[in-house]
């Protein structure tokens, strides 16, 4: 039984190595976006700031 | 004396106001009208934008860009005491502007944070920036 098992997971070990696999090159380059530098907490952190500049730049926005 | 002393204090509250505040200043009506008529808006990245296709004068452009240089400014200014980048200021400043209706009015155009220009209506909220928090 054991002998059976064993042969047949070398098989499937044979088979699997025999299968090509392809990897492919991707075709457009890899963009890294930037724009995710700026994080929450931080933002969170500058609330007032933010309030306080828009009470002193009222004619700005 | 004592009135003396009131029309010196007069003057002096008039001129710090005049030294601290350059928002003793009006809104640029322009630039208002603009906004209003959907030719510029405002940004996620806390500038004023000009909208894709709209026809904007070369008067219109000026003010726009003296605008975000006045706003890049009081960024640079801020961002310094706040310990935090012009561009993090900038970001936390639009946060507070998308979620004014006073400052982003129904009917204004303006651009989220994926680039994408939009319309403040009645029906449709505004797409906030994703970094800002709940408020």
């Amino acid at each position: 039984m054991r002998r059976i098992l064993t042969s047949t997971l070398g098989a499937a070990v044979l088979a699997a190595a025999c299968i090509p696999v392809q990897i492919q090159a991707p075709d457009r380059p890899i963009e890294i976006n930037l724009n995710v530098n700026i994080r929450q907490e931080v933002i969170v952190r500058l609330e007032r700031d933010a309030e306080e500049l828009l009470q002193q730049n009222q004619d700005l926005f | 004396m004592t009135h003396r002393t009131f029309s010196l204090a007069a003057a002096a509250a008039m001129l710090s106001m005049a030294l601290t505040s350059p928002a003793g200043a009006q809104r640029d009506s322009v630039i208002a009208d603009a906004r209003a008529a959907g030719l510029v808006g405002e940004q996620a990245d806390g500038y004023l934008g000009l909208v894709p296709g709209a026809q904007i004068s070369a008067d219109l452009r000026g003010r726009v860009e003296q605008n975000n240089m006045r706003r890049r400014a009081a960024y640079t200014e801020r961002a310094a005491a706040a310990n935090a980048s012009v561009a993090e200021i900038a970001a936390a400043v639009a946060c507070e502007v998308f979620q004014d209706a006073q400052k982003l009015r129904v009917g204004e155009r303006y651009r989220d944070d994926a680039g994408q220009w939009r319309q403040h209506t009645a029906t449709q909220a505004v797409v906030v920036p994703g970094v800002c928090g709940r408020s």
